[in-house]
């Protein structure tokens, strides 16, 4: 069952203080957080953020389209170690 | 950065006329065919690829000079490698994982941060996953205009300037 909508979007209170805290200080740096269960809101685009995945804080690099969705979908926590092949690598 | 690249292996034979099961490891399974022929990590066998169907997790393909189940037998485990300047030119700031895999990677003030292990993406653009002597684990860096300014596959090294608190001794924010 979904959440609720009068409860708006979950969001540990110590990941908003962070953002808020980067966000001000103007300063090129990982925001590293240990919620993986938060919300990713519209504040916090622009944000990299090292989400933990039990072993290491993953850069992640919030965009738009990552609005709504949780931070651990972005930090894996099993590794694939696959081959290089033709894959490619966009630099945004 | 090698010259050959790993694009597929057999995973063993396919039918009685001497097919086989293909797997592909490119990022669309069926571009394995575009690279035709593909060689042996020796480069001493060459074969003509043509793909036939898809099987459980593995493409059924046909090799020149592949004709009963007993050679196709023979076959498995076998890697297939294609030379890295038959695969097309890429645009800017777009790079093959090969050609990333292993270059060095220098900080804006010289001094190197390690060798690019491997590149993932996890779904929120793509990283590098850096390993250097002087770290306890490897380190993830954005692949992004900002944290990687400079690409030089040219003399084999990377210049990336990266987010405070990234690697352990550049300072910056730690803990809670």
């Amino acid at each position: 069952m979904s959440r609720s909508v009068w409860k708006g979007p979950f969001v540990d209170a110590y990941v908003l203080k962070k953002a808020e805290a980067a966000r001000e200080s103007g300063r090129n740096e990982v925001i590293k957080i240990w919620s993986r269960r938060s919300t990713i809101l519209p504040q916090f685009v622009g944000l990299t953020f090292g989400v933990y995945n039990g072993k290491k804080h993953v850069p992640v690099n919030v965009s738009e389209d990552m609005i709504g969705q949780k931070f651990g979908e972005y930090s894996p926590t099993r590794t694939y170690f696959g081959h290089a092949a033709d894959r490619k690598a966009k630099r945004n | 950065m090698s010259d050959l690249i790993c694009v597929g292996a057999i995973a063993g034979a396919f039918g009685v006329r001497g097919e086989v099961r293909l797997k592909s490891f490119c990022a669309n399974p069926e571009d394995i065919a575009s690279y035709s022929p593909l060689t042996t990590e020796d480069n001493s066998r060459q074969f003509e690829i043509s793909l036939t169907g898809r099987a459980t997790n593995a493409l059924t393909a046909r090799l020149s000079g592949i004709t009963t189940k007993e050679e196709a037998d023979a076959m498995r485990g076998l890697r297939l490698f294609v030379s890295r300047d038959r695969m097309p030119s890429l645009p800017d700031d777009e790079f093959y994982h090969a050609d990333l895999i292993g270059l060095a990677v220098h900080d804006t003030g010289g001094r190197l941060l390690g060798h690019v292990k491997s590149v993932m993406n996890h779904g929120a653009g793509d990283l590098l996953e850096i390993h250097g002597a002087g770290l306890r684990d490897t380190v993830l860096l954005p692949f992004t205009r900002i944290a990687v300014p400079t690409v030089d596959l040219a003399a084999g090294r990377i210049v990336a300037d990266p987010p405070e608190g990234l690697f352990p001794d550049a300072g910056g924010t730690s803990g809670t």
